[in-house]
């Protein structure tokens, strides 16, 4: 009974009733006794040892517990540097650990802690803490890092740097149409509104439980044990929502190492829950990019030459690199060269995370917005331009791509934006006195596959509960594995109860990289054959059942709740039969956790079509985006109502990403001025117009047994592009840095 | 450390409004609190009444630094009663406490958020006296005697109250993180005759920030629930 359709149901949130009546707990909202608070001090410069730190004011206060800094922070145990999400090691983007040694690397660096009785006492108290320093002059842009540049042979094990063909001859040929372009993104910071958060309890000095909001809980699990000496079954993580991530809930961040040490000096439970302020610095952020972007194409638009150029930051305590263009020039169009080059360049500032696309969503800014360059340099249709150079094979690995639908995401998003009435002329379009620009660009994100295993518990009242130590993010993951369980199980949607966030379920990697869909889908449909194989063989061996004596290899599921002969469907038997007449309760199965397999002879990946209007004061020139038609191929869309609000989701972070968002340090100290969220502008409600979603093509099934190749990330590629487009079309006015603000259309 | 947040020189203030105007925005709670504040806040020192309206951010953080010149501020404990959901409650508080702070930390009503600390994205939203307020900047002591309802007190047994019924069948949200906020925010937007129209639930729904990006949703989770609430005359 395998899922074909493309569209699953449109179901309400499982979990809906718990978070509309306040009754989801979120991590720092779980209740424990005696708990303290933690409150950090950080460093106000960007480099330099610390000289002296005072924290007697700070320990007289009434109910402060412990004040930690360099001079007595026990020492962590060491854990490797470089670690990845997929296989369970968990992941560090910071290396060092806090409050290891007198360097200060970045400003906003947590310098001291104070654990306290009440906020109120933590908060006042380290406001006391005077540090001194010894400043340096720090590294703070690509200029001033030149010499510490890096240009990484490989991120997460792909080629970054990539060539294939003769970029520069066909880059000087003179019959050949070109543009060359620089596009600049700022940083940018996730903002969930659940800012990062852990409360550590000792249960005694062997067992630490952390309540963590995070996307990993096996990581978290995993360096947390490593880095404090402890037996990995010592240390739980529990983490059954969290309030919005976007990747900066992905490492294990210095607030949790802190925590936990805290607490165990404290010896009392401690609670930290990172302020919004600390958001901007310890919870990592997007790295501002510089792409410049070389395209050559014939007079008829076919792409000859694609040269993407990027360079990003990184800080010295980390090893986080954005890799812009080789996740979208080297993914996106046919041309017979394309060159991708990556620089990264270590400053004084906190460390980069990855952030909803990271790579992707910069890199296809970029590229999209060069493209539409090219098309009115050619005097083409931006959208016929991008069918002439569409990519069957993937262009640097030559395999053709499975189950891609991209032609009709452009056919239907055109068809429903009603395109074809647009006037290429610029400042052409108007509504009244506003100017209106329609512009559009590709979206593409890949297909992650990671490992992961499911315990099944069928009952034979005919319910199952179905564990994996996976995430919801506000996701759907509740939902969407409750409807892949029900399909692959055979149980009724309303009998499956499906648990997720703690570490001792069975293994569930990062929630990132649009994975977790058909990761942990396949690991449920997995552990449903192993299901449906324990009841073959009760049923077999009852004399009883109509199974009796057939080969278990013959049996599968045949209908909801019934396993029988494949071939022959008139002999088949109940679940809940098989289970009472075998005197059980329940079944249990535990699917196995193994590197997912790979297939080399396809390509997978997503796609999809953004288009907008924009409309523009012509006087006081603020864009309003004011209507955005979206268009995806993501391979089968497991639960319809979570998968449109997944989309929006990313449509209107790069809303925010277009127009208005930035953190911005000064230049002098490094330190980061906007650090809040009146400062740093995420879009609010009357930002965002009605977002049209579709979603065309087929389940893959070449990718893994669900058909679904995630959803997470691909909405916020291309839209950045496809609104800085409409804006060219509207005013006339191409703005190559972002966000794109009033003063630079004046 | 508050590295950008200098304290206040109270001689610099003569003559100036010491709320900043902010009682209008019940920052101190109700309007015609502000002096019920000063006196529960005595023990401490005024400075904390100072510091937040004239920073204009709200920041208690900012009135950290004034008072920790008043001496021993952090022993002080002060006792107040709070109606919340019907129900109430005597707590023996740090002056300082936020409201929020209060339902969080001392109450375990956790269902309102704390996104910022400092008013800037509504995930905080609670009803007082009917009217929605941001209740990371609204001390608890300046609630004694008001009618608080926070996300717990919406829901009628198992019915659960239209709004949060619309948000759920919209899929009003996706992390539930600011969706308390959002709710509350919609009932006082829905009350206060604010939710004509899809302009007007967008304008007046901006104070509650979702990240996650559910404000199509929220657009039509609310009109659903306001064409089932008929709105008061405004």
């Amino acid at each position: 009974m395998s899922a074909t359709t493309l569209i699953g149901p449109a179901r309400s949130r499982v979990d809906g009733r718990l978070k509309v009546t306040g009754a989801a707990k979120y991590s720092v909202e779980f209740e424990v006794p005696k708990c303290a608070y933690g409150w950090t001090v950080e460093s106000n410069i960007a480099k330099g040892k610390i000289t002296a730190i005072e924290t007697k004011a700070a320990q007289a206060v009434p109910g402060v517990l412990a004040v930690l800094t360099h001079l007595n922070m026990p020492k962590f145990k060491e854990a490797p540097k470089k670690e990845g999400g997929g296989g369970g090691a968990g992941i560090r983007n910071e290396e060092r650990f806090p409050l290891s040694d007198d360097g200060v690397y970045y400003a906003g660096q947590y310098v001291a802690l104070v654990v306290a009785e009440t906020i109120e006492q933590a908060r006042h108290a380290a406001s006391l803490v005077r540090v001194s320093y010894a400043p340096e002059e720090p590294l703070l842009t690509m200029e001033a890092a030149v010499r510490k540049a890096d240009k990484p042979k490989k991120n997460n094990d792909t080629p970054v740097q990539i060539n294939k063909g003769d970029v520069a001859t066909a880059l000087k040929d003179a019959s050949l149409v070109k543009i060359e372009q620089t596009y600049i993104t700022p940083t940018e910071t996730h903002n969930p509104i659940e800012m990062s958060g852990t409360i550590a309890h000792w249960e005694d000095d062997q067992k630490l439980t952390l309540y963590d909001a995070t996307q990993f809980v096996k990581g978290v699990q995993n360096i947390l044990a490593r880095s404090l000496g402890l037996e990995l079954e010592n240390v739980r993580i529990i983490c059954p929502f969290v309030g919005g991530a976007f990747g900066c809930k992905g490492a294990v961040w210095m607030h949790v190492l802190l925590a936990a040490m805290g607490s165990k000096v404290a010896g009392v439970p401690v609670k930290m829950h990172v302020t919004r302020r600390n958001m901007f610095v310890g919870a990592g952020h997007r790295t501002p990019t510089r792409q410049t972007l070389s395209l050559a194409a014939t007079k008829d638009g076919k792409l000859q030459a694609i040269q993407h150029v990027s360079e990003t930051l990184t800080s010295p305590v980390g090893q986080f690199t954005e890799s812009c263009g080789s996740r979208s020039t080297g993914v996106m169009y046919e041309s017979p060269s394309i060159r991708v080059e990556e620089t990264v360049y270590p400053v004084n500032v906190s460390t980069p995370t990855f952030m909803r696309a990271p790579g992707e969503c910069p890199g296809t800014y970029a590229l999209e917005c060069a493209m539409d360059e090219l098309a009115i340099a050619l005097k083409m249709d931006p959208v016929a331009l991008r069918l002439a150079n569409h990519a069957d094979n993937h262009p640097t690995k030559n395999v053709p791509f499975s189950a891609k639908h991209l032609r009709e995401a452009y056919q239907l998003g055109a068809e429903k934006f009603g395109w074809s009435k647009r006037n290429p002329e610029l400042r052409s379009m108007r509504d009244g006195d506003l100017l209106v620009g329609w512009g559009m660009a590709t979206a593409t994100y890949p297909a992650h596959k990671m490992s992961a295993a499911a315990k099944v518990i069928l009952r034979a009242d005919n319910s199952a509960t179905v564990q994996c130590a996976t995430h919801d993010l506000g996701t759907g993951a509740y939902t969407a594995f409750t409807q892949i369980s029900s399909e692959q199980l055979g149980v009724p949607f309303e009998k499956v109860t499906f648990e997720l966030g703690k570490s001792d379920f069975p293994f569930g990697p990062v929630a990132g990289g649009s994975n977790s869909t058909g990761t942990v889908g396949t690991a449920i449909h997995e552990a449903a054959v192993l299901l449906h194989k324990a009841l073959a063989e009760l049923a077999v061996k009852d004399s009883k059942s109509p199974l009796y004596n057939t080969k278990i290899e013959e049996i599968g599921m045949v209908a909801e709740g019934r396993i029988g002969i494949v071939t022959d469907q008139t002999k088949s038997d109940s679940y809940a039969d098989i289970l009472k007449r075998a005197g059980r309760d329940s079944i249990e199965v535990q699917s196995e956790q193994k590197p997912p397999e790979e297939n080399k002879k396809q390509a997978f990946q997503s796609w999809g079509a953004h288009f907008c209007e924009v409309k523009i004061d012509p006087l006081l020139p603020r864009v309003q985006v004011t209507r955005v038609v979206s268009v995806m191929n993501c391979g089968r869309i497991v639960s319809a109502k979570t998968a449109r609000s997944q989309i929006m989701g990313g449509v209107t972070m790069g809303i925010g990403m277009a127009l208005t968002e930035e953190t911005s340090y000064d230049p002098a100290t490094g330190l980061p001025v906007i650090r809040n969220l009146a400062d740093y502008h995420v879009p609010t409600n009357a930002d965002v117009p009605e977002i049209d979603v579709s979603f065309v093509g087929e389940p893959d099934f070449a990718f893994n047994p669900i058909g679904a190749r995630g959803m997470g990330e691909i909405g916020i590629t291309g839209i950045a592009a496809a609104i800085a487009n409409a804006v060219y079309h509207a005013t006339g006015k191409r703005v190559r840095d972002l966000p794109i603000t009033p003063d630079k259309l004046i | 450390m508050n590295d950008d947040l200098q304290p206040i020189d109270p001689s610099e203030l003569a003559g100036i409004d010491p709320t900043g105007g902010l009682d209008e925005l019940l920052i101190f709670g109700h309007p015609g609190t502000r002096r019920h504040f000063l006196k529960q806040v005595a023990g401490t020192s005024a400075a904390i009444s100072l510091g937040p309206a004239l920073m204009g951010i709200g920041s208690i953080e900012a009135a950290e630094t004034d008072a920790t010149s008043g001496g021993n501020a952090s022993a002080a404990v002060t006792h107040v009663q709070l109606r919340i959901n019907g129900r109430d409650h005597k707590l023996e508080i740090d002056p300082r406490t936020t409201l929020l702070d209060a339902l969080r930390e001392h109450l375990q009503l956790t269902g309102s958020k704390k996104g910022c600390d400092h008013g800037q994205c509504g995930a905080c939203t609670v009803l007082v006296n009917g009217r929605r307020i941001n209740s990371c900047l609204s001390l608890a002591v300046t609630h004694e005697g008001d009618e608080i309802t926070t996300i717990e007190g919406l829901a009628t047994g198992d019915e659960l109250h239209p709004v949060q019924a619309a948000f759920l069948e919209h899929d009003g949200f996706q992390c539930g993180y600011c969706t308390p906020g959002q709710i509350c925010s919609a009932v006082a937007c829905i009350s206060e005759g604010h939710a004509r129209s899809d302009a007007e639930i967008r304008e007046w729904m901006s104070g509650n920030l979702c990240r996650c990006g559910a404000y199509p949703n929220i657009v039509a989770a609310v009109k659903e629930a306001q064409s089932k609430t008929p709105a008061k005359a405004s």
